[in-house]
């Protein structure tokens, strides 16, 4: 009986099983009941190592493989205890003192301890890299100390209210092994290029910087994976965005990034294999303009270039409506942001009113526009087209990245305007304010060189305290000086709409990494 | 059968000229010829990726620009790069090859091994470096290409310059006293000139690819200007969908230079009938 | 004797000549008005975090030290470091290797096997129609720009019809490298599946670099056919009397076979060239990406390490191919 009825299943079984795996190889790894999840991405995953590499592009990298003290979830992003789990703050906002979850294991089994959190923070103060400039002004060098084997203490130079936000760079590594493969007192930057040594949710299993990496999960994590938690991931390095729109309708992948144009997404829509999470992120789109240079050190000037832009145009028919129109710097959905903030919108003769305003000589001007981005080459196009009509001369260059960013510190070499996008680092006003427009970061993030006492004074007060109904008025503020002061032509704020394969039951949007955190992301099964 | 051959090559020659004074009177007449001759830098949003029809012949761009329009305008630049590059190339890469192959000095050998170091790389590799050094423009675009196939001529100059040197009426000439600039510009010069003529014509074609290729690569003239390759890079966010987009200036490139091509084939077979039959 | 003595000269020259070439690729990358130290130090660097990389890189020494400092280096086998990947640029360009030659090899391959009956029918054929069909091919697939053959062909075979991937080397993973050739890899472990994934991704980059390739072949062989069969020699010997199938066979496709045959390594100079452009559109892990990107980046070290590469090999090739046209056809000498 039992004969009869299990010969002709495991017949077909091995005939399923053996046609499958002719076409698809990867079907095996299906078969054993795990679940798989592809990213496919345009930029590459070339080091591992979370303290030489601060940026979006390579932030899965960070998210998965490793942990800090705190760690950003959700949209509006909320800032949760991660590896900590209390702190207390000293009440001249100096003295941070966290007390580590118990029972924290890295990859290896070894416990995580107060001494890997100091040795990761003396190592990024070493290594002058990745997120270096978010801790080098207040965090010294052997300030930072392990009480016990879970408290470690950080004693800033200065009060820093953003100090607990920008923790979440802060990635702790296995400070036995990276030691182990220290090389001439490189802090085992060489060997951490190409292998990891964390405590995060996925474990490396493959890298190819040409290709990207693979990882599994990792069940020994302190926090608990929920129903339908991805198994094993790949992401992978796909520059053309044809490809990655087909390897979705097919199912090849299971996302891509989500900030394609608007025909694209119609086109993964229309197919019925894909589906959108649509999200309003905190990444604006502006120009930077150098104020140091005349004319465009005279307000009037700024405000004609902000008139010659045709917003709608470029929001809603270039980009097809895939992002919405934010007047000021702040991001909307960003607290600090004003609100009913009035922007300035498309206007020929009220630019040509400005310009007749502007004091100094006008000179032609020179648009410095990302190429490689089409959506800084196009709103180039845009501005030049708006500037025309005006009576206004704009020349063009494209430039990759590096070229422009080699600019940025020297006024009299930098681009007269860059149009480019801020993206958020860490959920805080501070990013889109402070950072890029207080006159102490001349030549280290304020690129406009833009000076202005009101705004120093603004942002300067809002790090000094903690409560964030405090510095709420701060900001909105300073967003609103920055406007009226045209510091830079601000356009919009980026919206998300994230692809994701049918295998993908729910997603949890966080703009800091957008949905590349794989624990919150739930498969179907 | 010889009669055939020729009247073929001829053939070649005749579509050559053809697609060369096409691509002349499209430049010279582009603003007349042109639906929307300010689309060079103007556009119009609303319009944006439309594919072929009786507003748009050729479709529009990501910006909604005409591609038909911005198509004849981008025939001056392709005429303007290749003339340009080519002619630096052959002001540099002639006297050079001149000089070399007349004199029998230590300055001969000298001159042919830094036109060696030149072709020691493939020629795109050198653009892309020096154009990206330069900073992407046209006149930049210009200078990468001159200065990386200026050795061509040098070497053609200097082959058949020393193929010469030993002719009867080159000797003559010598023996009656000219002057070595007299003879290389009077009578070396005139021999070998088909060559050169030759070398340049199938030069520009090569010249019109190499910028195509530095403008694909974002290299070449900075956005709006309408050069071909541009277009094309421009072009390949939005397949298959906005096929049209590159398809255009594909052709475009493809139809000009092989005009250059068929034109330098014919060329030789009518001005140097010794190499007629290495075809 | 002859042969030996200009191999001898040749590689002679071949130092001097690398040298020259990093000259050049030295001058020109270093004046660049770009700042390595900035671009890897990142967006939010302080100007001290940039003078630490610049210090370590030696980028702020003057240029003179730092050429001599470099060649130094490389002689000494030390490529340096690759200020974007930050490993050593030699161990970057072994690894790259392996996918721009499977590419070429296959490419090649197929120009040859395509391109030299190709010729030989056409010059055989002389004006039939085939020979018309075959040389307008050919005109074509010259005057073609790279990368709009490769954008084409991934928009009808990709796109269009669905047939092939539209970029990339592999799906996911290449096997374990023993020979670093996914196809030939995939062969040795017995493994068919990836075999046939990893021609299907080479399809296309492949028929982008060949069918230029083929048409220089089909050029070459029918000029050499067509040269051959109307020189005295071959003349003589039909006028001797023997069969033209013998005439053919045993003299014309010899001699113009050996002809092309030493053109052949020219041709696969031509095609790594080709290789920076088409593997950009197909985003084939090779050299031409690691080139490219490495411009890009003003990864200086990267670039001149990819030149002096490319340089070697082509000087090499060159020479191969004077020594190979020597030994085969002494009267070309």
């Amino acid at each position: 009986m039992s004969q009869d009825f299990t010969q002709p299943i495991s017949r077909r079984g091995a005939l399923a099983g053996a046609s499958t795996l002719a076409l698809l190889p990867a079907a095996a790894a299906q078969a054993a009941g795990r679940t798989r999840y592809i990213t496919s991405n345009n930029n590459p995953y070339d080091i591992l190592d979370p303290h030489q590499v601060f940026d979006i592009g390579r932030i899965a990298i960070r998210l998965n493989m490793y942990d800090a003290l705190v760690r950003w979830v959700d949209n509006p992003a909320k800032l949760e205890m991660w590896l900590a789990e209390k702190v207390d703050i000293s009440p001249d906002g100096l003295v941070y003192t966290f007390t580590l979850r118990p029972n924290v294991k890295f990859h290896d089994g070894t416990a995580l301890t107060a001494d890997d959190v100091v040795w990761s923070m003396e190592r990024i103060l070493t290594l002058r890299k990745g997120a270096y400039g978010l801790f080098s002004d207040v965090v010294k060098p052997g300030t930072t100390k392990a009480i016990d084997a879970r408290t470690v203490r950080f004693t800033l130079a200065k009060p820093f209210a953003v100090f607990m936000a920008v923790l979440s760079e802060l990635w702790v590594v296995n400070s036995k092994i990276v030691k182990s493969h220290d090389k001439d007192n490189d802090w085992g930057a060489e060997w951490l290029t190409r292998n990891e040594a964390g405590s995060g949710g996925y474990r490396l299993k493959r890298f190819d910087p040409a290709i990207g990496f693979q990882a599994e999960r990792f069940e020994g994590h302190f926090m608990p994976f929920g129903k339908g938690a991805i198994d094993d991931a790949d992401f992978r390095v796909t520059m053309e965005t044809a490809t990655r729109v087909l390897g979705m309708i097919k199912s090849e992948f299971t996302t891509t990034d989500g900030y394609m144009p608007a025909e694209q997404v119609e086109r993964m829509k229309a197919s019925g294999n894909v589906w959108f999470k649509e999200a309003e992120s905190i990444r604006t789109f502006y120009f930077i303009i150098n104020s140091a240079k005349t004319p465009l050190n005279d307000v009037n000037m700024r405000r004609a270039l902000s008139c010659m832009f045709d917003y709608d145009g470029f929001n809603n028919n270039i980009l097809g409506g895939t992002v919405v129109r934010n007047p000021g710097i702040i991001p909307n959905p960003m607290w600090g942001a004003p609100a009913g903030l009035k922007g300035y919108t498309y206007d020929i003769d009220k630019a040509k009113h400005y310009l007749s305003l502007v004091k100094e000589k006008i000179r032609p001007l020179q648009i410095g526009a990302m190429s490689g981005y089409p959506q800084s080459e196009q709103a180039a196009q845009m501005l030049q087209a708006g500037a025309a009509k005006a009576g206004l001369e704009i020349k063009i260059v494209a430039e990759p990245y590096t070229t422009l960013a080699a600019k940025l510190d020297d006024p009299e070499r930098a681009h007269d305007l860059i149009p480019l996008w801020r993206s958020a680092y860490f959920a805080d006003p501070h990013n889109w304010t402070g950072f890029i427009f207080h006159s102490r970061n001349f030549k280290a993030g304020n690129a406009s060189f833009y000076k202005n006492a009101r705004i120093d004074e603004l942002t300067d007060q809002a790090l000094l305290i903690t409560d964030q109904e405090k510095r709420r008025p701060l900001y909105e503020e300073a967003s609103r000086i920055l406007l009226d002061d045209a510091a830079g032509i601000f356009i919009n704020n980026t919206k998300f709409y994230g692809p994701y394969g049918k295998a993908v039951k729910s997603v949890r949007f966080c703009p800091i990494g957008d949905t590349q955190d794989l624990r919150w992301i739930e498969m179907n099964t | 059968m010889k009669t055939l051959l020729r009247l073929f090559r001829d053939r070649a020659l005749l579509a050559g000229f053809v697609l060369i004074s096409l691509l002349v009177l499209a430049a010279i007449f582009a603003t007349p010829l042109s639906n929307f001759p300010d689309h060079v830098s103007g556009f119009d949003p609303a319009h944006r990726l439309k594919p072929p029809g009786a507003t748009f012949w050729l479709g529009t761009d990501r910006m909604g620009a005409d591609l038909y329009s911005r198509l004849l305008f981008g025939a001056r630049l392709t005429i303007l790069i290749s003339i340009s590059a080519t002619g630096v190339a052959v002001l540099i890469g002639v006297p050079m090859g001149l000089i070399a192959g007349y004199f029998d000095r230590w300055y001969s050998d000298l001159l042919m091994r830094i036109s060696d170091v030149f072709l020691a790389v493939p020629q795109i590799v050198l653009a892309i470096a020096i154009a990206q050094t330069l900073g992407p423009a046209i006149q930049n675009v210009i200078l990468a290409l001159s200065a990386t196939y200026w050795p061509f001529w040098a070497r053609i100059v200097y082959a058949e310059t020393r193929s010469l040197r030993n002719e009867v009426f080159i000797e003559a000439a010598i023996a009656m006293g000219a002057s070595p600039l007299r003879v290389m510009v009077l009578h070396v010069l005139p021999s070998i000139a088909s060559s050169i003529i030759v070398r340049t014509t199938i030069g520009m074609g090569a010249t019109i690819l190499a910028a195509a290729s530095l403008g694909f690569l974002g290299l070449g003239a900075p956005p709006p200007t309408p050069e071909w390759g541009r277009m094309i890079a421009e072009s390949r966010e939005f397949l298959p969908q906005a096929w049209w987009y590159a398809t255009a200036p594909g052709i475009a490139i493809l139809l000009v230079v092989m005009g250059f091509n068929l034109l330098g084939d014919g060329l030789r077979d009518a001005l140097d009938p010794r190499i007629r039959r290495g075809g | 004797m002859r042969l030996l003595a200009l191999a001898l000269r040749r590689f002679l020259w071949m130092p001097p000549t690398l040298l020259g070439l990093t000259l050049i690729v030295f001058s020109v990358s270093h004046v660049i008005p770009s700042d390595p130290a900035r671009v890897l130090a990142g967006e939010n660097a302080s100007i001290e975090q940039v003078e630490t990389l610049r210090r370590k890189f030696g980028l702020d020494q003057p240029l003179p030290v730092q050429f001599v400092r470099y060649v130094s280096d490389v002689v000494g086998g030390n490529m340096g470091i690759s200020l974007y990947t930050q490993r050593p640029v030699a161990t970057d360009l072994i690894e790259r290797l392996p996918a721009t030659f499977e590419l070429a090899l296959f490419a090649i391959a197929l120009a040859i096997m395509l391109g030299l009956p190709l010729g030989v029918v056409s010059a055989l054929m002389r004006n039939s129609w085939l020979d018309q069909i075959v040389r307008l091919v050919t005109i074509g697939g010259l005057a073609m720009a790279a990368f709009w053959l490769a954008i084409l062909l991934q928009l009808l075979f990709s796109m269009q019809w669905n047939l092939t991937p539209v970029q990339g080397r592999i799906d996911g993973w290449g096997p374990d490298p023993i020979t670093g050739f996914y196809t030939v890899d995939a062969l040795i472990r017995g493994d068919l599946d990836t075999f046939l994934t990893a021609l299907r991704y080479l399809f296309l980059p492949m028929m982008t670099l060949a069918i230029p390739a083929m048409a220089t072949i089909v050029r070459f062989t029918r000029a050499g056919v067509l040269n051959v069969m109307n020189s005295p020699f071959v003349f003589y010997q039909a006028a001797m009397g023997l069969p033209r199938r013998v005439v053919i066979w045993k003299y014309i496709l010899r001699a113009a076979l050996i002809g092309t045959l030493t053109q052949i390594g020219l041709v696969f100079g031509n095609l790594l060239a080709g290789a920076v452009v088409v593997e950009t559109v197909f985003s084939w892990p090779g050299l031409g990406t690691y080139a490219y990107n490495s411009i890009l980046q003003s990864d200086y070290n990267a670039i001149m390490g990819f030149t002096l590469f490319t340089g070697s090999v082509f000087i090499g090739m060159n020479l191969l191919v004077d020594i190979a046209q020597a030994v085969l056809d002494p009267r070309g000498r």
